[in-house]
């Protein structure tokens, strides 16, 4: 007989207090999940064409090599797929960590109306998400916080689907899947109002159509040929979004707005915004709605999520970069139940105790007005 | 070739040395001479108002020829979309990396910790223009 052993936190772990700002919730059953949360009209019109938002069409190179990015182990007792479950993501992830919060944010959704679906019918389907989710998953747990969907292709739109669910006392953020339209643009703008208006941060990651479709954010250089050269290049994009933000003003016209990238990774963060500070000081005058350094919008208004982390060879190295670049940048994820996952006892333990807890718990309880 | 000019030497080897460095008709409005002071180059501009400036010829931010940069004006911190423009003929736009500075106070412009220019107090006296270097 084959022993398991129980796992127990090391007690250092145990007082730490935990925010995951990064967590994905599926529909069990495709978008008819969502069905009693729609007008009946666009019900029909969806059933007739038999539409599926089970995942995000992924092209065949881009498919996860192991077949699936969720994880086997997080399936519920009856083998439905990871995260579709709100019990088991409070029992296999919130209570074993003893998280005070977790960020729900559904790409299912996300990757829906970024690049799936018509303008207006992302419109219905990111609004028919919110409710089930508002509805069907946050009564489960307090500690369940949601980011509400908005779809990208109609800010006005977006702005109306804040404004209607944007007070729900459980909803953190709001999930702006990306399109190629940078997000210093004005054409967001509408929605950083809302977004400013109710006191909540704009939450962007990779929408899983990403570099795929037109219409999305690709990659620079060319066409990714495989899984892993999408995934790493995917950075790109959170790096042009930052240059964007700050070079057009958004951030000093929406002096309250926040922004939070999660899943682009960080350690890009540096190198951008060294080479945006020197040239923003050699050239100011070009944009000169950039008030401040580049680096000090970063540290306003902008926070970084960290996983995926990087694993160089000494771990110290990591310790280092993100001293650097400042220990209240950056708000710890999981991105349970995906199989890169980065779970917090093994996560960034090069670190001081008074970093940690920064990283783990109070710069996402303060960036996401959680505390 | 240079276009650098060769001044007329002051005494070696004393700080606060006056130097004649020529006729203030010699030196256009707007637009840096850059002449050489024993070993420094320094850059000589008379302004629309009648002052007279004296900077070395050398950035404090990688050591470019400072004074053979744009001398015009700048556009000030303004809001999204709006642009202003001011300090005509005052400010010093470096050459190589394009730092701005203000060619009265020799700091940089609105910048928290600016970089500065080094400037000679310069006086005209009787009509010629005198550095103290």
């Amino acid at each position: 007989m084959v022993m398991v052993e129980e796992r127990t936190r090391p007690r250092a772990e145990s007082a730490l207090k935990v925010i995951d700002c990064d967590v994905h919730p599926t529909l069990k059953g495709g978008l008819k999940d969502v069905y009693p949360y729609m007008p009946k009209a666009w019900v029909q019109r969806f059933l007739q064409k038999k539409a599926s938002a089970q995942s995000i069409a992924l092209t065949m190179k881009y498919q996860h090599p192991n077949g699936s990015a969720i994880r086997e182990d997080t399936r519920d007792a009856e083998g439905h797929v990871g995260g579709s479950d709100p019990k088991v993501v409070v029992s296999d992830l919130i209570e074993p960590f003893n998280m005070e919060a977790v960020v729900l944010n559904c790409l299912q959704a996300g990757g829906t109306v970024a690049a799936l679906a018509s303008t207006d019918e992302g419109t219905v389907i990111a609004s028919a998400f919110n409710d089930f989710f508002i509805n069907e998953w946050l009564p489960v747990d307090k500690r369940l916080r949601y980011a509400l969907t908005v779809g990208p292709l109609d800010p006005a739109a977006a702005a109306a689907e804040i404004r209607r669910v944007g007070k729900q006392p459980q909803i953190a953020a709001v999930s702006v899947p990306l399109i190629n339209i940078l997000m210093g643009n004005r054409y967001w703008w509408p929605v950083y109002a809302a977004a400013q208006e109710f006191d909540l941060p704009i939450l962007v990651h990779p929408s899983g159509a990403d570099s795929i479709y037109q219409g999305t954010p690709i990659s620079s250089g060319g066409i990714p040929d495989s899984y892993i050269e999408r995934y790493v290049t995917l950075c790109q994009i959170a790096e042009s979004n930052v240059n964007s933000l700050i070079c057009s003003g958004t951030l000093e016209h929406f002096p309250k707005l926040r922004v939070m990238f999660a899943e682009f990774g960080f350690a890009w963060l540096l190198a951008l915004l060294w080479r945006m500070d020197r040239t923003w000081r050699q050239l100011r005058h070009e944009t000169p709605w950039v008030k401040k350094s580049p680096i000090e919008y970063a540290h306003q208004q902008l926070r970084f999520t960290t996983q995926p982390l990087d694993e160089p060879e000494n771990a110290a190295d990591l310790g280092k970069m993100i001293e650097m670049i400042g220990a209240d940048q950056l708000c710890f994820s999981t991105d349970y139940p995906h199989w890169d996952n980065d779970m917090p006892d093994q996560s960034l333990r090069m670190l001081s105790m008074a970093d940690r807890r920064k990283i783990f718990y109070d710069n996402a309880a303060k960036f996401l007005r959680l505390g | 070739m240079s276009d650098v000019e060769v001044s007329a030497p002051g005494r070696a080897g004393r700080a606060g040395r006056r130097v004649e460095v020529g006729k203030l008709e010699e030196f256009p409005v707007g637009k840096f001479r850059i002449l050489k002071v024993e070993s420094r180059e320094i850059g000589v501009i008379r302004m629309e108002n009648g002052e007279v400036h004296a900077v070395l010829n050398r950035c404090p931010h990688k050591g470019a020829p400072v004074c053979k940069g744009i001398v015009g004006g700048t556009w000030p911190p303004s809001d999204v979309g709006k642009l202003d423009f001011e300090r005509e003929g005052r400010v010093l736009t470096c050459p190589w990396h394009g730092f701005e500075f203000d060619i009265d106070t020799g700091y940089e412009v609105y910048q928290e910790r600016p970089a500065r220019l080094k400037k000679f107090k310069t006086d005209v006296e009787a009509g010629t223009v005198v550095i103290t270097i």
